[in-house]
């Protein structure tokens, strides 16, 4: 019994870190639709950055936590603006965009292969990860940890969505983009918004995902079960990715408990598989129409 | 430099053209983008290495049980992903990349596991590599140039417009699928007897992404710059074997810039002999 507890707190957690790489995802996707495949360059460049800042420059962990923070953003814009941007102006096919997104996936992932070798590399003890007891039954701390402020940075995103102008607008553009240009939104400080936005909140979960494995170049490859779990819960829907994301952390957390860890990449696999068989607009998603 | 290793190194160009035609086909032709066609060469590789090997099946029909057998897979992959309008087939494209090479990997019984499958009958020299890859590339511009080729790219341009025109853009995806898996498998497979063993390594995520930067290089709806892409990233491959760690990095860019400056790729929608007459494709 208590290590089922375990196991669902240790899922709860993996998919916090799932829930704020999905939201992210499912930003961008909702605006350009298209899958960022990039998106997994951001944590990776966060999670160095929060290494770099803590073992060479001293820092403690909430500064280095913000320094990692600003500079995924800002790589994510720059991203954008270098890589998406031109081809976004042209208004060509979502798929030339697909493409680029997984050529600077790629030359994220080779920068960090090539300039600090591709060796595991464990986050200083700054989150302490010491197990507590809870109800009788011992956690882990961090797991603890990872979820507050998981949940509080989902509040936080929700917050700004719903009470700002700039929310107001990232709402409008996610049903049309045109309209909402229309109405006066400037459409590129917009997608500069989101990607920050997006990038941020990646990079947390970079620093959490390195203290719960390790930091490595292709760490970023974990982004493709946060797709998963957004499509999981409705490509495209905020609270669906968050939804699908704590589902898929806490079965692949079961799995790995109860029956075996090898298994537990197929089980995401399949869950993708069964999901777009029964209910292919997802949990929470929109009706899958095409607007003509 | 030998006749042996030249041989070598037109055969590598071969078996990749033959895969790159797959690729270029469903992602070129019909604008479904994937990243893990390497799956398919990998079920087509062990497909040839165990029905050749357990079941002691003559090369000809184990090549085919390969195509097939990759087919078939794509079609089970393709009916609940290419129905939908969206990214699931990429994302699902990645998720079975992965999932093939567990499996593998795990199956011991069957696959002999992370070590590979050794001796395979190297039955795939210059001559049966050139006359399949040229048969299947015949093949592969007589499909483009079909009915079939114009709804698949009917099916990239505009998914919408072709329904109306009564393509059944479905499954014109899925047929599109299920051809390039067949391509992939047979190269696999044909990759397998020429190296003589196969190890699941060999069909990772970069291979994935060589295809599709292959592809992408080449140009979107060019069989022949597929080939010509090809052939370059081969010769590319051999000349820098050293400087390995910068191969993917190299194919990163070539993605991005492609998509940026000339999303058209090398050739455009033109293939060669458009070109060589001098007038527009």
């Amino acid at each position: 019994m208590s290590s089922l507890l375990q196991q669902l707190l240790n899922g709860l957690s993996l998919g916090s870190a799932y829930a704020l790489i999905a939201v992210g995802y499912s930003l961008v996707y909702s605006i350009l639709l298209f899958s960022n495949f990039a998106h997994g360059g951001f944590l990776v460049i966060g999670g160095y950055i929060c290494y770099y800042s803590l073992t060479k420059m001293g820092l403690g962990l909430l500064p280095a936590a913000l320094l990692s923070l600003a500079g995924a953003g800002m790589s994510a814009v720059l991203t954008e603006r270098i890589a998406y941007r031109p081809i976004r102006r042209r208004g060509a096919l979502t798929l030339y965009l697909l493409i680029a997104s997984m050529g600077m996936s790629i030359v994220i992932e080779n920068f960090w292969v090539i300039a600090v070798g591709g060796r595991f590399r464990a986050i200083p003890p700054v989150i302490p990860t010491s197990p507590i007891s809870v109800f009788g039954t011992t956690v882990s701390s961090f797991d603890l940890i990872v979820l507050a402020v998981a949940l509080s940075l989902l509040l936080g995103l929700e917050l700004f969505l719903r009470r700002t102008r700039w929310g107001l607008a990232i709402r409008a553009s996610s049903y049309d983009v045109r309209t909402a240009a229309l109405m006066g939104v400037d459409t590129d400080r917009l997608v500069a918004i989101v990607f920050f936005v997006a990038g941020a909140l990646a990079s947390v979960s970079g620093i959490f995902l390195a203290v719960r494995y390790t930091l490595y170049p292709q760490l970023g490859f974990i982004t493709i079960k946060a797709f998963v779990a957004a499509v999981v819960g409705g490509l495209g829907s905020l609270p669906g990715a968050v939804l699908g994301s704590y589902l898929l952390g806490v079965l692949e957390m079961l799995v790995a408990g109860f029956i075996s860890s090898q298994v537990r990449d197929i089980v995401v696999f399949l869950l993708l598989v069964v999901t777009l068989l029964v209910r292919p607009q997802g949990l929470l998603g929109r009706r899958l129409e095409e607007k003509v | 430099m030998s006749w042996e290793y030249l041989q070598g190194v037109l055969v590598l160009f071969l078996v990749n053209s033959i895969a790159a035609m797959g690729v270029s086909l469903l992602t070129g032709f019909t604008g479904v983008f994937t990243l893990g066609h390497a799956a398919y060469m990998s079920i087509g590789a062990y497909a040839l290495a165990i029905g050749m090997g357990r079941y002691e099946l003559p090369w000809p029909i184990a090549l085919l049980l390969a195509g097939v057998l990759a087919s078939l897979v794509a079609y089970l992959v393709g009916v609940p992903t290419l129905r939908l309008v969206g990214d699931y087939f990429a994302i699902a494209s990645i998720g079975l990349g992965e999932t093939v090479r567990l499996l593998v990997e795990n199956w011991q019984s069957l696959t002999r596991g992370a070590r590979g499958y050794p001796g395979i009958e190297p039955f795939a020299d210059l001559w049966v590599v050139g006359g399949i890859a040229l048969a299947m590339g015949l093949a592969m511009f007589n499909l483009t140039r079909s009915r079939f080729g114009r709804a698949f790219k009917a099916c990239r341009d505009d998914p919408l417009a072709a329904s109306t025109m009564g393509v059944d853009t479905t499954s014109m995806r899925i047929v599109s699928l299920v051809v390039s898996a067949f391509y992939c498998g047979v190269a696999g497979a044909l990759f397998a007897s020429f190296m003589t063993y196969v190890q699941p390594a060999m069909f990772d995520l970069s291979k994935s992404t060589e295809l599709t930067a292959v592809v992408v290089f080449g140009g979107l709806g060019s069989m022949s710059g597929t080939i010509l892409a090809a052939a370059v990233i081969t010769l590319v491959v051999e000349a820098f074997r050293g400087l390995a760690q910068y191969r993917m990095l190299i194919y990163g860019l070539v993605l991005v810039t492609t998509m940026v400056l000339r999303p058209e790729g090398i050739m455009g929608e033109k293939e060669i002999w458009h070109l060589l007459r001098g007038r527009r494709g």
